[in-house]
């Protein structure tokens, strides 16, 4: 009897090492308590820091897709030899509810946020959670930045609409988000982006409904809006299941230059909703690992051409007046600015909760069902 | 013998020395599970309730009163209770007739059945539910438009964004939870009433009808109710199935308000778990005290062998039939999967011909190539790996010793961690995630928030119930004699469980230990409420894949998942001889 068992114990033992053999082996220790890494730098006014002074650890919560982090950490640790940077990817929702449970501790476990809209940024730099600092590149910036150095745009995203060509004329289908509501030949092939967990989708409602009103919302619900991610509704119109999309530019461009994708973005004719992502430094004293010249560094970095030709290559519009080229298959960035939505950041962050509730009555589960 | 296992309490234990001694252990390792057990599972359920009631400040019912006379709310529970209930009284309707014809007739394949059967319960369900998107979304779903084709329908048959559709894809991924539970009550069945029934004339219907159905309904309830239950708190499926037709369970409205992300959210959420929880705590009541006490299991002290019923002419009909559900239910979604792992344009046909050539354009490795060499997903598997095992370790520890109380002692109290372990298992995994998250952040002196420590212990708290019910099984199949040698031998009782009674229960052990790791390995709902910086697992990698990154690398991933499992599955077959699979 104690045979079969030792055999038992040796086939659990076999089937262990073989499901480890597939991902064990690197893993890194799980990280307990908040330990204060090695910090080269407590100052607040340090001088420029050059590329090979900046060390230690720095972790970047961020909502950039992973295929284009995997893509830019090769580069940072050619321009930051001597620097460990983290990055965690969560879609927005999740980033900003890990972040406000974070701050009730009083501190948080990143260093840097590169994550949604300017309307978030407004709010932890009022809570008092972010560390101010002028970068030289802030001139050269042609979108809105906070003056005191709290937060910078960093990559444009583009809420546009999307249509697969070889299913569809464009002329049969909404070119415009107010048909995307309202034309009714569209009906149940729709698909959207989540406000709860998406914070481009949030800053592209809160554009709508400041536009368009409440109404904008209801007739999203009548027209059976399926509220999803983008991923699945890009699958969805490759397959036919829907006719047209509300998506981000970069997550087509993505598809297209990838995946020889047929699918093709629709500029709005009211308007792109033009959504700039920031990014922040969190206040010293209440970072993981109070590393603010290497946060300042990785800040210039991400503004300067290096960085940006990688924001651009990860599909997303440059941030910087003078780039030259928009991302591959996009029209040029000045292209799209001479018609947008605009989106009011002060209101998308006042009234949140109220922009989120209402679009939840109207369209994830509408009462009228 | 009879003070090994009518001892009344700690206090009147005969003043021998040595026995003393395996008492205090016994007591000890009780003490410390129910310790586990209360101050990971019920003190954060305690406290969830609590804060429902005091959201505001004062004890107050206005939580309750906002989230409750919200109609989208009231929405999200109807399809809850809807869905649940219906894929419970479905799942038992599919699994009790397979669970009879694989276990006690002499239906072809019937091992390989088994196998494919249990193997649904490896998968993670939101996978499947990806395939079911797939295959049967109204507009374009392939298998949609191939039945409408098929059958010269005007429209297509089916719509998966429906009340209908969520029922379909929830007991598709949760019958084999039923399948299991209701398999094992087979196996350690007495066949001897059946002989005698059988010999007194009656035909194998009439013997199933009146001998084996009525013996197994404990077991069919139990099953019942462990699939409600898991049905009820799934999230994947409804929200890749239910959100798009708008359907919307108490799950996905519990993760919706978590991601809102600020106090208000986290409090709509408790008190919408509060009654989650409620109803799971009713339904455990239900199968534990008025269903649970009628205990017509009757287990002989020599293993028997089941007699096999011969299905006689209905053999090759019945054996067509069950391919054809085995074909539908599990082979039609991974196939659907597998194929999607390899299609670039997935408005496309993987493979086609044009000119008589086979045209293999849309046929890409990519997605494979970017599974096995990106770093994150290495890493989150090694994780999950990881704490799937301790997870498991524990658990099955747990298991054996709660198996040994319950099979061989009278100690008052044993119930108590049964009990507990019962309600985890039964309780939903978001109010599980949300408990802990609350009370294991440094408000109540212990902080495991982000850390694995906090994730291995939900995984234990959940599923825990599968091991435990294995090896208890296991257990009572074996006679109490060998043990009371190895005692009346001088062994304590320690030694006696380390060496008698563990080897002789040793396939279950493993057997149950994969029951434990494999649902924790691949979990998700928890995870997605737990996981932080350095603790991302596969459920979540896989989820994120899925939903915002990547579809086909996800299916690959899954599929890389699936060969493992199956793979794993073969090698302990194989090393044992048969001796057991999962």
């Amino acid at each position: 009897m104690s045979k079969r068992f030792i055999a038992g114990l040796l086939a659990l033992v076999m089937a262990l090492t073989m499901l480890a053999g597939c991902g064990g082996g690197n893993e890194p220790a799980p990280a307990p308590a908040p330990a204060p890494a090695p910090t080269p730098d407590q100052g607040s006014a340090p001088a420029e820091p050059s590329p090979a002074d900046v060390s230690g650890d720095v972790l970047i919560y961020t909502s950039m897709y992973e295929d284009i982090i995997e893509a830019i950490k090769p580069e940072l640790k050619k321009a930051f030899p001597n620097l460990n940077v983290e990055f965690f990817y969560g879609g927005t929702g999740k980033l900003q509810t890990k972040v406000a449970a974070e701050i009730e501790t009083g501190k948080l476990s990143c260093d840097m946020l590169m994550v949604a809209e300017p309307a978030y940024s407004l709010e932890l730099k009022e809570g008092g959670w972010l560390e101010p600092y002028v970068t030289p590149a802030a001139e050269t910036l042609a979108f809105d930045y906070d003056k005191e150095g709290y937060w910078y745009p960093v990559r444009i995203c583009n809420m546009v609409l999307a249509y697969n060509p070889e299913l569809k004329k464009k002329e049969e289908i909404p070119n415009s988000f107010y048909d995307f509501a309202y034309n009714e030949a569209v009906k149940g092939k729709t698909s959207m982006g989540n406000p709860l967990t998406s914070g481009t989708a949030m800053a592209a409602v809160a554009a709508l409904i400041d536009k368009y009103g409440e109404d904008y919302f209801v007739a999203l619900g009548k027209q059976g809006t399926m509220v999803e991610s983008g991923s699945v509704a890009a699958g969805k119109l490759e397959t036919g299941e829907c006719d047209v999309i509300m998506i981000l530019e970069e997550s087509i461009l993505k598809m297209r230059e990838e995946d020889d994708s047929q699918l093709e973005v629709i500029y709005p004719t009211d308007g792109t909703i033009v959504i700039p992502s920031t990014i922040m430094t969190i206040a010293a004293d209440k970072s993981e690992h109070n590393n603010i010249a290497a946060c300042q560094a990785i800040t210039d970095w991400f503004l300067s051409n290096e960085g940006q030709k990688n924001i651009v290559k990860g599909w997303m519009h440059s941030v910087v007046a003078t780039y030259p080229e928009p991302p591959y298959d996009a029209i040029p960035t000045q292209e799209i600015l001479k018609n947008t939505m605009p989106v009011n950041w002060e209101f998308c962050y006042k009234s949140r909760d109220d922009i989120r509730t209402k679009f939840q009555e109207h369209v994830t589960i509408p009462e009228s069902k | 013998m009879a003070a090994a296992t009518t001892a009344k309490s700690p206090g009147s234990v005969p003043a021998e020395k040595e026995q003393r001694f395996y008492f205090d252990v016994k007591w000890v390792i009780i003490l410390a599970i129910v310790a586990f057990l209360v101050i990971f599972e019920v003190l954060p359920m305690l406290y969830l309730v609590i804060r429902a009631f005091t959201a505001d400040g004062g004890v107050s019912f206005h939580a309750f009163q906002r989230v409750y006379t919200y109609p989208m709310n009231w929405m999200a529970l109807k399809n809850t209770l809807i869905t649940a209930t219906c894929s419970m009284i479905l799942g038992v309707i599919i699994a009790f007739p397979l669970a009879w014809l694989v276990g006690r007739t002499n239906l072809y394949g019937k091992k390989f059945f088994r196998t494919l059967f249990v193997t649904t319960y490896m998968v993670p369900p939101y996978v499947g539910a990806m395939a079911w998107l797939r295959l049967l979304n109204p507009s374009v779903g392939t298998l949609n438009v191939f039945l409408k084709n098929l059958l010269h329908l005007a429209e297509n048959p089916f719509n998966i964004y429906t009340v209908g559709g969520l029922v379909w894809v929830l007991t598709s991924f949760y019958y084999p939870y039923a399948f299991i539970t209701i398999s094992r009550a087979m196996e350690k069945m007495d066949p001897s009433l059946e002989e005698a029934s059988k010999i007194s004339g009656a035909s194998p219907l009439k013997t199933l009808w009146t001998i084996t159905l009525p013996m197994m309904a404990p077991s069919i309830v139990a099953a019942a109710l462990l699939v409600f239950v898991s049905a009820g708190s799934c999230y994947g499926i409804p929200s890749i199935i239910g959100a798009p037709g708008q359907v919307h369970t108490v799950t996905t409205r519990i993760i919706d308000f978590v991601s809102i992300g600020n106090q208000d959210g986290i409090t709509d959420a408790t008190t919408l778990a509060v009654f989650l929880m409620v109803i799971a705590n009713v339904v455990l009541y239900v199968s534990n005290f008025v269903v649970g006490k009628k205990q017509y299991i009757t287990v002989s002290g020599k293993s028997t062998r089941p007699n096999i019923v011969d299905l006689g002419r209905w053999r090759i009909p019945i054996t067509i039939l069950v391919i054809l559900f085995a074909t539908v239910v599990v082979l039609i979604p991974f196939a659907s999967v597998a194929t999607t792992s390899f299609t670039k344009n997935l408005g496309k046909p993987l493979l086609s011909f044009a000119d008589g050539k086979l045209v293999t354009d849309n046929f890409v490795l990519r997605f494979w190539e970017r599974v096995v060499t990106r770093e994150s997903i290495l890493q989150s598997a090694g994780r999950s790996v990881l704490y799937a095992a301790l997870a498991a370790s524990f658990g099955i520890i747990v298991s054996c010793v709660m198996a040994y109380l319950l099979q061989r002692t009278n100690v008052r109290g044993k119930s108590i961690p049964d009990f507990l372990i019962t309600l985890g298992s039964g309780t939903p995994s978001v109010v599980i995630a949300l408990g802990l998250i609350m009370t294991m952040s440094g408000r109540f002196i212990i902080n495991i928030y982000n850390t694995m420590w906090i994730m291995i212990v939900a995984y234990m708290v959940k599923y825990l119930l599968m091991g435990m019910r294995t090896v208890v099984s296991a257990m009572s199949q074996i006679h109490p004699s060998l043990e009371e040698a190895s005692l009346i031998s001088g062994a304590s009782w320690l030694r006696s469980f380390k060496d008698v009674t563990i080897p002789l229960i040793a396939p279950s052990v493993v057997a149950g230990w994969f029951l434990i790791f494999m649902p924790c390995f691949y979990e998700l709902t928890m995870s997605t409420l737990l996981y932080s910086t350095y603790t991302k697992t596969l459920g979540i990698e896989l989820f994120t894949y899925q939903t915002f990154h990547s579809q086909q690398t996800a299916a690959a991933l899954a599929t890389v998942i699936l060969l493992l499992v199956i793979a794993a599955n073969w090698l302990l077959n194989k090393l044992t001889n048969g001796e057991f699979s999962i």
